[in-house]
């Protein structure tokens, strides 16, 4: 026991240096530290037992208020998806087919240099829309599987954010800072609130495959845990035979003669430790064994032979496939079922600087029916109500066509003024709409949100106030919502 | 609750640990109130004017007596009033804050009013003092001892000799010692020195400085283009090596380009503020780029040579130290007159032509591979021939004309849209009924061939359609996007994709001529990109088209699988699906699937006699699928590669540093926006850090103000950053932070006494780290009882040797070392050690591809490893991430790392190495050891390993194979291995070995 206080202790006096001095003490007295936190189902031993390995249950002081939302599965749409082909409609654009976009609504917005030197001309959108389910949210045809449970949806609308090209606004988007080097989102909520399984790390990253090379490549700063201990980073799960890097032992070396070499690695570092009394062996033994354990709970969770024919056949021909979004949304629900905090998917290539007739149709394709199925099956499965979904990407698309905006060759260049974004499930209110755009889909008419306001909701669904989730580095205390004043969004909670 | 406890664990959290050891002395305003004021304060009530509350400022004593302190007079101070206050309105600091002060502060507070509320500066920025050292004694151990003293402790006794060696070699050169080191008789201090002369001594310094000075080899934003600055890495490790006097290697840095006839290496040096990341993103506007790296320089010398937090004062004045923004951008005006235009990849101005003196070694290494695997390769191709013949003669008993390679395809049709497909006894299948703008076709068939190497697809027009053309849209044209190839099993509910590897077709338009944009080249169908595909409008004729795929692997289905081909109609305009088509697939490999026509086989069929063209193409055929052969030649490809690459790097251009003829103004950005100017601004330093004024400021000005007397932080800093990496944390915790926000240094008075002797040495690197570890606070043993730990859990009064786990590069170098493998080459262009297939490729859909080096090169050092900013190296585990200047040390402990050195080649490959290189030795255990931990095992450590090799041994011996299996990867000869199942066990033992903590361990 003694060799188990100074395990913990020195793990974590080692990662308190954000944590008010007070609440560490406080915590340590009142014995919160130690008796898991009942609001996220950990118990007195998975507290004790979990210091110190990716079972390890948070910060001691949170949740800050009950959670309403235990875990977040974040369909991250890479490139910037059109609102205005999606979920936006303005069916009165075609009486400016063609026009200049008037000054009064651009205000001097800022493009691209793509579109710099171009008249900024009116491309009504091409698609039909539908009002759909009791609450009569719009969305596009090239998005028909999502009309079925557009009741469980929450649009917003007046998304908006500061940064109008990819690498800096998906930088923006996920860790709160254009620059790189901030922890992302996944990153403070796994350090916040710690994992609730002791055999998967808390924070899973998932990539589509794709053929093609995609033009925004994704940096792994998306997922990084910046200043903050790089156990928070997410884990990529990859399509391929190793679905963790270096999960799989070497052929030839089977699984019991893994087990006999790690049990005399064991005895060897147990020596070792009696040795130097130094307790950071007694936790590079634990580790170990994690490891091991994750070598049968990761090929467990990837495997998808038990999952019924039905399964595929909701999520689509794709989900098939392994390695594709839609097979990927199938891995996000049972990472969500093993208790893994936050898990996000990233779907490239919705930047669609030209014809959008096959390449956002093509991205539609890709992740319609798996999306809306994900929403099916969580709901089905009583988790969607403590389970936050959210998807969209780093910004939406400008009114105005790029290149000949009646050609079937246009597209739309990057605008940062206003996109669509949609959250599910997790303590927000399904079948609603908030905020709204001008006429135009330019600017927020309605409600704004900034990325930063949707940081601090997530947060707030998790049960943390974003002000209070801090970390020391540098000398300044950061958190995720950065120093300019940002809101939880209220009207959209349950 | 007991206070007393909960002080002391608060205490013992951080660096409030030394109000502890002082408890009974009066608070000192810089030690004990000045970091509270700045903590709790400052952010509305310091600095910074904009954000200033009440118009009250706390941070000059001028102001803060005159409105809220009464000196003597605590209960006259409205100040403590509002500290003392209930009232959620008015208490301090605000509850929105949740920064409380606690009851132990308030009292501090309350008694340095009462002292007359005495002020002072900043300790950092008061000059560093160099006290008296009584003669005889060792500086360092000098002021570790009074601490030592005053907490009633004592120094730990000596580490042993062999940890002490290992330590200090891990420390200088970031290796272990050698055998034959430990064997030597030489003693410590005559090691030290050995060490600080050895070569690898710059390489380990290097390291550091490339962390911190955000060095890669690649941009990091976007398309993430390579970059060719590794020369400036070289030229780091050559001035470590000179020990070159760091003020010298500062202005060299910072302004080599100005030196009077500046020498190339002189420029080359310079590249150190051209290391920022760049961004050549299509939309974005250069000149805001242009900003964004103007800004990282400044906040890269910030924090590396200042210590400071410059980045703050971007947006607005410092909220802590008194530092104002006019000041950063006096400070980025110097940067702000580099010849550059934002722009990233090749395009990323100024550069510096350069002829790397390093390159003819790593020509010479590639070379001699090369040189090694062509007779492998030609005795390989020879050695086929007799294979061939009999290949040959086989063929040509069971061929006769008419002959097909291709075999059709016959099975069930399925189309997305509702189009009917019907198939014919010929295998023709047509297309009638609905017509949709788009469509995907899906053929699901059998395959009777053994396996599948290539799929045909022949388009054929039909009177029926459109202009008796390919289809029954307007135009009559067919415009196929993409081909999918999959397995599907019975049963199951996945299907496993096949990867494809090119494809031909007989007609490709002329995309430009018949306004086609992206769409005409077949190669189009297989990138899953709906926005290019193959079409054969515009050919001269209406006639019947083929194309083949290849697929990547020859691809062979079971028994209850079949092959699932997709065609896929989905292009922008559409009304181009296909009519009439027929799919057909063939077993061979080589010219028959590397483009269209009559296959090698088709045309022996044909053949009266086999002429020299067609031999060749046959043998081409052949050699295609011969296994043995496709090894060697693989080898020499990759050889050749490597040299074709080693070549390129003859001539290289590096970004560095030169100054426009005019310069550019400079001003405050507003906000930090990059075109929001401000106030006009003229370069200039920091007031409060040291003066630096005049006209016609340069560079070489700002370095020599840097590294000037009267700068009180670059040398505090340096010698901050030599004890880390001697002792794994700095005197001063806060590496990164010597503001009012960082911690106080643990012994201030040995921190200032080293930096006084770093500025009157002369800067002298080596000297101060033979100091260090000369000392004999350095070399204690790191062992720790639980009495000192409880108290000092973080070795802040240094009675212990510092053990902490090796920075994860260091530990690939050391298991290289260990395993006999490693190459002790200097410098050179960067190589690639092994890593999973596919990182790079996930992140970037294919478009980068890492090959791990060949031969030696695969054995270099960590330092030279190829680093891509986006996608870091997967073997190395917490390290500065190299997007932005970093000096914190990160050190966690987690599964994946011990994953990754259970599992990652590096490790596996040094492994097998140490066992073959130990194996056959008398004591091949004790060697081992030895060569791992620098020690021999004692008995009961011995025991161990010989259970874990005995388990080995009894499974490789029941099992061969998987000993076999075990050993055949990386570039390991087990081929010329006796006793594979031997070599196998001891592999076992030798990995074990490197997992080991004390392995890991800097003890």
């Amino acid at each position: 026991m003694n060799e188990l206080v100074q395990e913990t202790r020195r793990y974590f006096l080692g990662r308190c240096t954000g944590l008010s001095l007070g609440a560490i003490a406080l915590a340590e007295l009142t014995g919160n530290m130690f008796t898991g936190n009942p609001l996220l189902g950990g118990n007195a031993s998975a507290g004790v037992d979990g210091a110190g390995e990716p079972g390890f249950q948070g910060i001691p002081s949170l949740p800050h208020f009950l959670p309403q939302a235990k875990r977040v599965i974040f369909l991250t749409q890479s490139g910037g998806p059109s609102q205005i082909e999606l979920f936006d409609e303005k069916p009165d654009l075609i009486k400016w087919a063609g026009l200049e976009l008037p000054e009064s609504v651009r205000q001097g917005q800022r493009l691209t240099t793509m579109t710099a030197n171009q008249k900024q001309l009116i491309m009504p959108t091409r698609v039909k829309f539908a009002r759909c389910g009791q609450s009569g949210a719009t969305i596009g045809q090239w998005l028909p599987y999502l009309r079925d449970v557009a009741d469980d949806l929450c649009f917003i609308k007046s998304m908006h954010t500061d940064q109008i090209n990819h690498a800096p606004a998906m930088t923006q988007f996920l860790t709160g800072n254009q620059l790189p080097g901030r922890p992302s989102m996944g990153a403070w909520v796994s350090y916040g609130l710690g994992s609730e399984n002791q055999d998967l790390p808390e924070h899973v990253v998932m990539i589509s495959k794709m053929q093609r090379p995609s033009d925004q490549p994704l940096y792994d700063h998306y997922w990084g845990s910046g200043f903050l201990p790089s156990r928070y980073q997410g884990v990529k799960l990859r399509s391929a035979q190793d679905p963790v890097l270096y999960l799989r032992d070497p052929d030839g070396l089977p699984r019991q003669l893994r087990r006999q070499m790690l049990d005399g690695l064991a005895d060897l570092n147990q020596r070792r430790g009696e040795e130097t009394g130094d307790p950071e062996i007694t936790t590079r033994i634990r580790q170990y064994e994690m490891a091991y354990r994750m070598q049968t709970s990761i090929p467990e969770l990837t495997d998808l032979r038990d999952e019924p024919e039905e399964v595929f056949e909701l999520y689509g021909a794709e989900s098939r496939r392994p390695g594709t979004y839609a097979a990927n949304c199938i891995l996000a629900r049972r990472l969500a079922e093993r208790g893994v905090r936050f898990i996000q998917l990233f779907h490239p290539d919705w930047d669609h600087h030209s014809r959008l007739t096959s390449w956002c149709t093509a991205r539609c394709r890709d992740t319609d029916q798996p999306t809306a199925a994900l929403i099916k099956d969580l709901k089905r499965r009583g988790m969607l109500d403590d389970t936050l979904v959210i998807w969209g990407g780093e910004f939406g698309r400008g009114v105005a066509g790029q290149g000949q905006w009646d050609s079937p060759e246009a597209g739309r260049d990057h605008h940062p003024r206003c996109f669509t974004m949609w959250l599910a499930g997790g303590g927000v209110r399904p079948g609603m709409t908030w905020g709204a755009t001008d006429d135009f889909s330019y600017n927020v008419a309605e409600n704004p949100v900034h990325v930063r306001d949707l940081h601090a909701t997530v947060l707030h669904l998790l049960g943390i106030d974003h002000q209070r989730l801090t970390y020391r580095f540098q000398g300044l205390d950061f958190r995720l919502t950065g120093v300019e004043p940002a809101s939880v969004v209220q009207s959209i909670l349950k | 609750m007991n206070v007393r406890y909960l002080v002391a664990i608060a205490t013992a959290c951080s660096f409030a640990f030394q109000s502890l050891l002082f408890a009974e002395e009066p608070p000192r305003f810089s030690r004990d109130i000045l970091p509270l004021l700045s903590d709790r304060c400052f952010a509305c009530h310091g600095p910074d004017e904009q954000h200033r509350q009440a118009d009250l400022r706390l941070d000059l004593r001028q102001d803060a007596v005159a409105q809220a302190i009464r000196p003597g007079k605590p209960d006259e101070s409205e100040f403590l009033r509002r500290v003392l206050s209930t009232d959620p309105d008015e208490v301090m600091p605000p509850p929105t804050h949740h920064k409380p002060l606690t009851a132990d502060e308030i009292t501090k507070l309350t008694q340095w009013i009462e002292a007359g509320a005495p002020w002072g500066q900043h300790w950092a920025f008061e000059p560093p003092v160099k006290n008296l050292v009584p003669p005889g004694r060792h500086p360092v151990d000098f002021f570790v001892q009074a601490r030592l003293d005053a907490e009633g402790r004592t120094f730990s006794e000596s580490a042993p000799e062999h940890t002490l060696l290992r330590r200090v070699s891990f420390d200088l050169t970031g290796l272990p010692p050698t055998v034959e080191e430990l064997h030597s008789d030489l003693t410590y201090e005559a090691h030290a020195d050995r060490l600080l002369r050895s070569p690898h001594f710059g390489e380990r310094m290097a390291m550091w400085w490339l962390d911190l000075a955000r060095y890669s080899d690649t941009d990091g934003f976007q398309a993430d283009a390579n970059r060719e600055n590794w020369p400036w890495r070289d030229w780091v490790i050559d001035a470590f090596n000179a020990n070159m006097p760091f003020d010298q290697f500062t202005q060299l840095q910072f302004a080599g380009d100005l030196m009077p006839q500046a020498t190339a290496e002189q420029i080359l040096a310079t590249c150190f503020h051209r290391n920022h990341m760049t961004n050549g993103e299509g939309g974005r506007d250069p000149e805001e780029s242009r900003v964004d790296y103007v800004l990282d320089r400044v906040n890269t010398m910030g924090t590396a040579f200042l210590g400071l937090t410059l980045s703050c004062c971007q947006c607005h004045s410092h909220k802590f130290d008194p530092i104002t923004q006019a000041e950063y951008y006096g400070l980025a005006a110097f940067f702000n007159s580099i010849d550059e235009d934002g722009k990233a990849g090749k395009a990323a101005k100024p550069y510096l032509n350069y002829q790397s003196m390093y390159v003819d070694r790593a020509v010479e290494e590639a070379q001699q591979l090369v040189d090694q695997r062509r007779p492998i390769e030609a005795s390989a191709r020879a050695a086929a021939q007799g294979p061939f013949n009999r290949w040959l003669e086989a063929r040509g008993s069971e061929i006769t004309s008419p002959y097909s390679s291709w075999q059709t395809l016959y099975g069930t049709l399925e189309s997305s849209e509702g189009t009917v497909l019907t198939q014919q006894s010929d295998g023709t299948v047509q297309a009638s009924g609905p017509h949709p703008n788009q469509d995907d076709y899906r053929l699901l068939a059998p395959i009777a061939l053994p396996r599948v190497t290539g799929v045909r697809l022949e388009v054929l027009p039909h009177p029926a359609h459109t202009n008796g053309a390919f289809g029954r849209g307007k135009s009559g044209q067919f415009l196929l996007t993409d081909v999918k190839i999959q397995v599907t099993r019975q049963g199951s509910s996945q299907v496993r994709d096949v990867a494809l590897h090119d494809a031909f077709a007989d007609y490709v338009p002329d995309s430009k001529k018949e306004k086609l944009g992206a769409y005409g080249d077949i190669k189009g169908v297989l990138d899953d990109d709906p926005r290019n595909g193959w079409t054969t409008q515009g050919a001269p004729r209406v006639e019947p088209h083929v194309a083949v795929i290849a697929l990547a692997e020859p691809l062979e289905l079971a028994d209850d699988e079949r092959l699932l081909i997709e065609l896929q109609h989905r292009s922008t305009k559409g009304d181009a699906n296909l009519g009439r088509f027929r799919l057909s697939v063939t077993d061979q490999r080589g010219p028959a699937i590397t483009g269209v026509g009559p296959t090698p086989l088709e045309q022996f069929a044909e053949a009266e006699a086999v002429d020299r063209e067609l031999r060749s193409k046959l043998f081409a055929q052949f050699l295609a699928d011969y296994d043995v052969y496709q090894a060697a030649r693989q080898d020499l490809d990759r050889a050749e590669a490597q040299l074709k690459e080693a070549r390129s790097a003859e001539q290289v251009n590096v970004m560095v540093l030169a100054e426009k003829p005019v310069p550019r103004e400079t001003f405050v950005l507003q906000r930090g926006v990059w075109d929001d100017h401000g106030q006009a601004v003229q370069r200039g330093g920091l007031a409060a850090i040291a003066p630096l004024e005049g006209d016609q400021l340069t560079r070489l000005d700002l370095a020599r103000w840097l590294t000037s007397d009267e700068n009180p932080l670059t040398a505090r800093v340096l010698v901050n950053h030599l004890w880390q990496l001697c002792f794994g944390a700095g005197l001063v915790r806060t590496v990164d932070d010597f503001g009012l926000q960082g911690e106080q240094p643990t012994h201030p008075e040995l921190l200032d006494w080293l930096a006084v002797e770093c500025m009157e040495s002369g800067w002298d690197v080596k000297h101060l780290l033979k100091l260090i570890v000369t000392s004999r606070t350095y070399q204690q043993s790191s062992r720790v009882d639980e009495g000192l730990l409880a108290t000092d859990p973080e070795n802040r009064l240094l009675a212990r040797g510092a053990r902490f786990r090796l920075p994860a590069w260091m530990l690939r170098d050391a298991a290289l070392r260990a395993s006999g493998l490693f190459n002790p080459a200097l410098g050179g262009p960067p190589v690639r050690p092994y890593q999973p297939s596919g990182v790079w490729k996930e992140n970037f859909m294919g478009r980068f591809k890492y090959i791990p080096s060949d031969g030696a090169a695969q054995y270099r050092r960590t330092l030279y490893a190829f680093w891509r900013r986006s996608v870091a190296p997967t073997f190395l585990f917490d390290s500065a991430q190299r997007r932005s200047c970093e000096v914190r040390v990160l050190r966690t402990n987690t599964p994946l790392q011990a994953l990754t050195i259970l599992n990652d080649e590096n490790y596996l490959e040094a492994a097998r190495a140490l066992a073959k290189d130990t194996m056959n030795k008398p004591q091949p255990l004790q060697e081992m050891s030895l060569r791992v931990l620098s020690r021999v095992a004692d008995a009961e450590e011995l025991a161990v390993m010989n259970r874990v090799l005995d388990l080995a041994l009894t499974h490789y011996d029941e099992q061969p194979q998987d000993a076999i299996n075990f050993l055949t990867r990386g570039q390991t000869d087990v081929a010329g291995a006796e006793a594979p199942t031997k070599f196998a066990a001891y592999t076992v033992v030798a990995s074990m070995l490197l997992n080991l903590d004390e392995a890991l361990t800097h003890e």
